[in-house]
């Protein structure tokens, strides 16, 4: 008989997965360098506005 | 004429210094006093952990950086604070005690006329009965515990690539220790190094933490905005470790570590055990234990610390139920209330109470995690407290123009995995503010707008970016003031 694993009901089975599409969108390069200017500048409003 | 003295060179007592230096005339004295030799820009120690940096690519000496600065400089760790100064002298002072190799175990009075004290924690590995370098488990809170621990983790490697499976336990090495950022980002990078080496059949890598849920990283989780839904961070944080292929144990404390075996208490007051062959476990925090002595040389440690050891300053410590927690309990200035000329910013100060709800077992052993000081926010803590005091210096009037209270300030947390430009993976946090506010945002606690989770390669640049970064602005380099805390 074929070994077969069962993930449900363990903690781990519960969280999303992301998809291969997912998976592109954070590895494709075009459009992680728009998010790591996007990124920059929030955090760099964060961090400015938060003290006077 | 003033004197300033700076205990601590972390981020909050470096950068405190550095703005001092700046700002004053030369006519003023800034004084740093510091055990260690080495500036060290802790958030990259992981990847010294995992071998993916040398520590002298995370550290960098401060002798030379003080002299150039015009900043007198002890190598010694301070001993006792004199806020009164003694019978003989009514100038306050702090005694030090050097711990170079020529002027080892030499004590010496330094006379202040302000004090910043920026000790930041001790590493509290005692208070769990065999954990730490040296003993049981391995640590990367400093560039010499995260070369110790690539060390323990090669062996690991070396063992699977034989063929034997391993158990990798990563979390937290005490029912109420904090940084649980620092241990989920080493976890993934351990994970990933693995995955790298097509070894991942060959090792169980758990997530031990003393968490409610996951997420909740001391500062009582968040809510972000995330694939079209306002989402808890404990969704988020099992995500990534689930794609990762690690598991995880929460709400549980850790109360001893023996050869291969740790022991922990759950919050059901279960006492279980887990065995491992490589473990990084993050040790308690405590104040560094100074002394405070009154110009009788009565003692006065209580009135300046509390009992955990950090100094208590402006902060609101009336014991109060976690439903009556304010963000306006947290304190804007770092000034103590016993003295106005001393000031703790960074984790040197002690908080009002924790940000994550308290929990207690059956058996009243406290399991959750303590507040998180670190990185950003105590940067800018050491700024404000600088300027703070250069405005008094120049204006003769004390009147706090800069407050930073951590629940009003975001920070950003990015847990990065991997390495190089296309084969790295990150999660990036921001939350804004760090301490939830739930009168002013009583939906979410915080401001959705500003709090947010995302995973991806611009995540892990950005860590890269700041690594140089924070490095660059440390070692003052030109226009070294412009770049943010």
């Amino acid at each position: 008989m074929r070994n077969k694993t069962i993930q449900s009901y363990s903690d781990e089975s519960y969280p999303p997965f992301p998809t291969k599409g997912t998976m592109f969108w954070r590895r494709f390069i075009p459009w992680q360098a728009i998010r790591f200017f996007v990124l920059n500048f929030r955090i760099l409003k964060i961090v400015v506005g938060g003290h006077s | 004429m003033s004197r300033v003295v700076v205990l601590g060179a972390g981020i909050a007592g470096h950068t405190a210094a550095a703005f001092l230096r700046k700002k004053l005339s030369k006519k003023h004295e800034v004084v740093v006093v510091a055990p260690n030799a080495y500036y060290q820009w802790i958030p990259s120690n992981i990847w010294v952990g995992v071998g993916r940096m040398t520590i002298d690519q995370v550290r960098f000496r401060l002798a030379p950086l003080y002299k150039r600065w015009g900043i007198e400089h002890h190598q010694a760790k301070a001993l006792s604070i004199h806020p009164e100064g003694d019978a003989a002298d009514a100038q306050p002072f702090v005694t030090i005690e050097y711990t170079t190799e020529e002027k080892k175990g030499i004590n010496e009075r330094i006379r202040y006329d302000y004090l910043v004290n920026a000790t930041g924690p001790r590493l509290n590995f005692d208070a769990t009965e065999g954990l730490g370098p040296g003993k049981n488990t391995v640590s990367v809170c400093s560039y010499d515990h995260a070369t110790h621990a690539w060390e323990k983790l090669q062996q690991s490697i070396a063992r699977m690539e034989k063929g034997e499976k391993q158990r990798i336990v990563i979390g937290t090495g005490h029912p109420t220790a904090t940084c649980q950022g620092a241990a989920f980002e080493y976890i993934l990078n351990v994970a990933f190094e693995i995955r790298k080496r097509k070894l991942s059949h060959l090792a169980e890598i758990i997530w031990l933490t003393n968490e409610y849920e996951l997420g909740d990283f001391g500062m009582g989780g968040a809510y972000i905005k995330r694939g079209g839904y306002i989402t808890s961070t404990r969704v988020f944080a099992e995500s990534f470790l689930g794609e990762n292929g690690i598991k995880w144990i929460k709400r549980a404390g850790v109360k001893k570590v023996e050869p291969g075996v740790i022991h922990y208490e759950t919050l059901d007051g279960e006492l279980k055990q887990l065995e491992f062959d490589f473990s990084m476990l993050i040790p308690g925090f405590a104040g560094a234990g100074m002394k405070a002595m009154d110009k009788n040389g009565e003692d006065i440690t209580a009135t300046l610390f509390a009992p955990s050891g950090f100094m208590k300053v402006d902060a609101n410590y009336t014991q109060k139920p976690f439903e009556e927690w304010s963000a306006s309990d947290w304190p804007e200035t770092y000034q103590s209330p016993a003295f106005a000329n001393i000031y703790a910013p960074g984790i040197a100060f002690a908080p009002p109470h924790p940000i994550s709800k308290p929990m207690t077992s059956k058996n009243g052993t406290a399991i959750f995690p303590s507040p998180p000081r670190t990185g950003m926010p105590s940067g800018v803590m050491g700024k404000i407290v600088a300027e703070n005091i250069i405005n008094e210096i120049k204006t003769g009037k004390q009147t706090f123009k800069h407050k930073a209270s951590m629940g009003k300030m975001g920070a950003a947390c990015i847990i990065s995995a991997g390495y190089g430009i296309r084969k790295g993976a990150a999660a990036t946090m921001t939350v804004h503010p760090i301490v939830p506010d739930w009168d002013k945002y009583p939906e979410y606690g915080r401001n959705i707008k500003y709090t947010m989770g995302e995973a991806g390669l611009a995540g892990h640049w950005m860590k890269w970016f700041m690594h140089y970064m924070f490095l660059h602005k440390a070692k003052g380099y030109p226009f070294w003031w412009l770049l943010p805390e």
